[in-house]
């Protein structure tokens, strides 16, 4: 091998590489579009306005916005036998600062979305399809829901939602229901928030999943 | 070997030898005519582009070397004692070429014991209005790996990505190309020949390269003084695409002369397009281009200056949108996208907005001695945004954001052969900065590179020897924010290794050449392979890096026969690639719970692989006018680790066309027809369980083309026509990324119109 004329070129890469600016030093923060950090559900006893339960799930972002493990601290609802309850969803992404209520956003958007809960166990015909390679949501255990809906021992609730888009059709959105129970029983409610931009047509098929929750439900 | 004799008077024994060689690929030119025109004597080169005069008397002599579609080359020499000289043809842009597949022997080749196919001429005119990757999917060996209608990206014996280097006029060409959406920012329409090295050619081009290099190189600068240039328009009828791309060149002459420039600009617009039986919403595109370059050149030195810039906006079908699982599953269980149908060439979310930028100088000196050093220095800046779906919130910032600004620099040095022996030695470097905002998929980062090779050849005969050695240095250093205290990291990484390389070229008979290379080649692991932590949205993925991968080495066997006759030319190439710790995403049978619900997690492992194929390409002149040529690409690909195949690997491919030229007909020339069957045989060698679904079937295609040129006052303007699919069969590939969601596109119909022009010629007295 002829000589090789390194010292020159060492040089010259070094002096490239010296006048290069050091932007990659500084890392922006991580701003996930679409973080969707707490779902809470504010329950009120119809017959008993003081009769308040609000339950809360939460899964925070670390600092490159990944998530945390899911917090089920708090994910408890409990709720009378026999009753009717009024129910909203409160939604927040807490990786911004004042915490942005999303809940809001999709109250503008209401055409574009639309919430399906699901009282697991049911004796009921699911109103969140079972699908292949389905894996419910932390805490609901992923056996709360199989191929098809159980014999015995359901969650005796029925949600009702109450509020309606502005499509021609008046499709439900879900932000607000009622929550309606039964006998003494427990179990767990899972929220799907089904995004359906142009295609919203009242069922589940259409569009993408942009939420997928679970709270465990005690009826007392 | 052909030569002809003089007179043969006392002091007349001069010998008079050269070989005659494409200035643009550096290939040898056989057959071209040699003509001595004081003396009327003519010689052709024989296949290895040599010609020899003996016997010639002492004198200044007029060469005049001719060859079809190059421009002629005139030239005094001086007899005083024996010469031999190298002759550089140019290729005259205005001729159309037949397809050329290579690999045959050439000295000035950078490698030239891998095999190597290109296209240029006629065969690239069929491809105008395609991205880089389709163009180069007609060659043997050579697969995409697509996302959609419009996003190609190149594959070479199964690997892609970065185990494919792009050579973009001589530069490597450095956008995310880790990435398996991210095509490349490269326009076609630069190009007046593509060439693809099958194999580790990272022993000159860079230590990443193992899976083989994609060369664009655009047309030498005109060098006869006036201003001429092309038109092309491209009209599809699938997805309405238009493209208009033009050239503007000159050269200058006098005081000037050695000076001479160039203008292009590229246009590409299309909109849905449309599958048999359904539009794909929102993948229309649109496209701006330009690049400019301007050149002096002298006998012994020249530099050229170049600036490219790429603009897209590239629109992603919306029906592939999917956040969970049983997104993906319904996705799968649905006969056609639940989408609307229509057409529009409005490009809404989710869609990605890419400019790339390059800046090229080159300056090159040759010595006397027919040495000559090569120094090219280019800064590229890769601008990413990705938009996905139509946000909760409807802000209006992207999801991801990437700027990678890449500083390279590339010294050769060709010393004149001594004896038998030809090589060069050289220096690459490179550094990159990657800046990021939005989401966090891959961090911002700083790189190094350095590294230095040698390659030697030594010929006698119809032997010639070939052996390379190559040292690189990587150094790497991510800045990115710890999980829990927020300050920012630094983690970093070195690599350095040896890649080597050893081959011979055998001429077997005049006809036939063997070509057998064994090399070893590197590749150090990407940032995204070692620290990429997150949902890959459409991938519906949570990949996880391994900061503790290590490189790959590759161990490489290719092996390459050809034949050239009369009437039958034939070349097969067997290979066999193992590659010692594969980087893949291997499925972790796990979940990671968000609250979009639960993502199946890949995690970024390392397995022994190994990739073996064979490509066959066959070509038969039935008739004068009538040929049939057949191409065969197959490939198997194993994870050694775990015993199974390894996943996303093309299937065979057989390609076999029957091509008629008809020649004259009225005013037009060169007209041709030709149909062309395409069989992609369905993938049954993947892995259980590494895939949502099974691969779709295997699919056949009928093509069609006609072709004319027709002189147009002193042009000659080419016209051509395709049909693709033309049966509009429903199918979907394998490679397609998205072929859970939709099908590919149906029947598409395309006309090319290719105009020469000349605004301003001098004539042409030299050169």
């Amino acid at each position: 091998m002829k000589k090789i004329r390194n010292p020159f070129l060492l040089i010259s890469t070094v002096a490239l590489f010296i006048s290069c600016n050091k932007k990659e030093e500084v890392v922006a923060p991580t701003i996930a579009n679409e973080a969707l950090t707490t779902v809470s559900i504010i329950l009120v006893n119809t017959q008993a306005p003081f009769d308040k339960d609000t339950a809360t799930w939460e899964q925070l972002l670390d600092n490159n916005g990944n998530p945390l493990p899911v917090d089920v601290s708090k994910v408890n609802v409990i709720l009378k036998a026999n009753a009717t309850y009024t129910a909203e969803l409160l939604m927040l992404d807490k990786t911004q600062n004042p915490f942005f209520d999303v809940s809001n956003e999709i109250k503008n958007r209401s055409n574009y979305h639309l919430f399906f809960y699901q009282p697991l166990p049911t004796t009921n015909a699911f109103v969140i399809p079972y699908a292949t390679g389905d894996v419910l949501p932390d805490p609901i255990p992923d056996n709360a829901q199989t191929t098809a809906p159980v014999s015995s021992n359901p969650l005796q609730l029925t949600v009702n939602i109450t509020d309606h888009d502005s499509n021609p059709q008046t499709y439900p959105v879900g932000l607000q229901s009622q929550f309606v129970t039964g006998a003494t029983s427990s179990g767990w409610l899972r929220l799907v928030l089904r995004h359906q931009p142009n295609v919203k047509n009242g069922t589940y098929a259409p569009g993408s999943t942009d939420l997928d929750i679970g709270f465990t439900v005690d009826i007392q | 070997m052909l030569c002809q004799s003089g007179l043969a008077q006392d002091p007349c024994d001069f010998t008079f030898s050269g070989t005659v060689i494409d200035a643009a690929s550096q290939q040898v030119i056989p057959e071209a005519d040699v003509y001595l025109a004081e003396l009327h004597l003519a010689a052709a080169t024989d296949s290895q582009g040599n010609f020899v005069f003996t016997d010639l008397c002492e004198g200044v002599y007029t060469v005049r070397i001719t060859y079809l579609g190059y421009q002629t080359d005139s030239s005094k020499i001086t007899l005083s004692k024996n010469v031999y000289q190298y002759f550089y043809l140019q290729e005259d842009i205005r001729q159309i070429q037949e397809i050329q597949v290579t690999g045959h022997k050439d000295e000035q080749k950078e490698i030239l014991t891998l095999p190597q196919t290109e296209i240029k001429g006629l065969a690239l005119q069929q491809t105008r209005g395609n991205t880089l990757g389709e163009a180069l999917k007609t060659l043997p060996g050579v697969y995409t790996l697509q996302s959609g209608p419009s996003i190609f990206k190149p594959v070479i014996h199964g690997l892609h990505s970065n185990r494919v280097l792009l050579l973009n006029n001589g530069v490597r060409q450095e956008g995310q190309q880790w990435g398996s959406e991210h095509a490349p920012e490269i326009d076609p329409f630069v190009a007046t020949q593509l060439s693809v090295i099958k194999g580790p050619a990272s022993i000159r081009y860079g230590s990443d390269a193992i899976g083989g290099v994609i060369l664009v190189d655009p047309a030498p600068l005109p060098t006869r003084p006036g201003i001429g240039g092309e038109v092309n328009l491209v009209a599809a009828s699938n997805n309405r695409m238009g493209v208009t791309s033009g050239i503007v060149q000159g050269a200058f002459e006098k005081k000037l002369s050695g000076l001479s420039w160039r203008a292009q600009g590229t246009y590409r617009r299309a909109g849905n397009s449309k599958t048999p039986n359904y539009y794909l919403e929102n993948t229309g595109f649109q496209e701006m281009n330009f690049s400019g370059a301007l050149a002096y050149k002298k006998e012994n030195y020249g530099a050229e200056l170049y600036y490219s810039e790429f603009n897209t906006k590239l629109g992603i079908f919306t029906g592939t949108h999917a956040e969970t699982l049983p997104d993906i599953n319904a996705a799968i269980n649905r006969s056609e996208p639940i989408t609307p149908s229509y057409f529009s060439y409005t490009i809404d979310r989710p869609y990605q907005q890419v400019k790339h930028d390059l800046f090229k100088t080159h300056v090159y000196l040759k010595f006397n001695n027919k040495s000559r050093v090569d120094v090219i220095f280019a800064r590229q800046q890769n601008v990413r945004s990705e938009y996905d779906y139509i946000p909760l919130s409807g802000r209006l910032n992207p999801e991801l954001y990437l700027s990678l600004v890449t500083h390279t620099l590339d010294v050769s040095y060709k010393y004149a052969p001594i004896k038998n022996i030809s090589g060069s030695i050289g220096f690459n470097g490179i550094t990159q900065g990657n800046v990021r905002a939005y989401e966090m998929l891959i961090p911002n980062f700083r790189n190094y590179g350095g590294g230095i090779f040698a390659i030697e050849k030594w010929s006698k005969n119809k032997l010639t020897l070939e052996a390379g050695v190559r040292y690189d240095y990587r150094w790497l250093r991510a800045y990115t924010l710890d999980n829990n205290t927020a300050q920012v990291i630094t983690p970093t990484f070195n690599w350095q290794n040896v890649t080597g390389s050893l081959g011979s070229q055998y001429y077997l008979k005049e006809n036939l050449s063997w070509l057998i290379n064994i090399g070893t080649a590197w590749r150090a692991p990407t940032v995204n392979e070692l620290l990429s932590n997150g949902v890959h949205q459409s991938a519906v993925a949570y990949e996880r890096g391994n900061a503790n991968l290590t490189s790959e080495r590759a161990y490489n066997f290719s092996t390459s026969l050809k034949y050239e006759g009369d009437r039958m030319t034939a070349e097969l190439d067997v290979y066999n690639h193992y590659i010692n710790g594969y980087i893949y995403l291997k499925p972790a049978l796990s979940y990671i719970h968000t609250s979009r619900g639960a993502f199946p997690l890949f995690d970024y492992t390392q397995v022994n692989a190994t990739l073996r194929g064979a490509d066959v390409v066959f070509t038969y002149r039935l008739f004068d006018s009538l040929s049939f040529i057949s191409k065969t690409s197959l490939l198997f690909a194993y994870n050694n680790t775990i015993h199974d195949y390894l996943q996303l690997v093309p299937a065979n491919r057989f390609e076999n066309t029957l091509k008629y030229n008809i020649g004259k007909i009225g005013k037009l020339d060169h007209f041709y027809i030709s149909l062309t069957d395409l069989y992609m045989a369905k993938q049954n060698r993947v892995p259980a369980n590494s895939d949502y679904t099974a691969p779709p079937a295997g699919y056949m295609l009928i093509n069609a083309d006609l072709g004319f040129a027709f002189p147009l006052g002193k042009q000659r303007m080419n016209i051509s026509f395709s049909a693709n699919n033309i049966f509009n069969i429903v199918y979907r590939d394998y490679m397609d990324r998205f072929r859970y969601f939709n099908d590919e596109p149906g029947r598409n119909f395309t006309l090319r119109v290719r105009l020469p022009f000349e605004l301003f010629n001098k004539k042409n007295t030299n050169n």
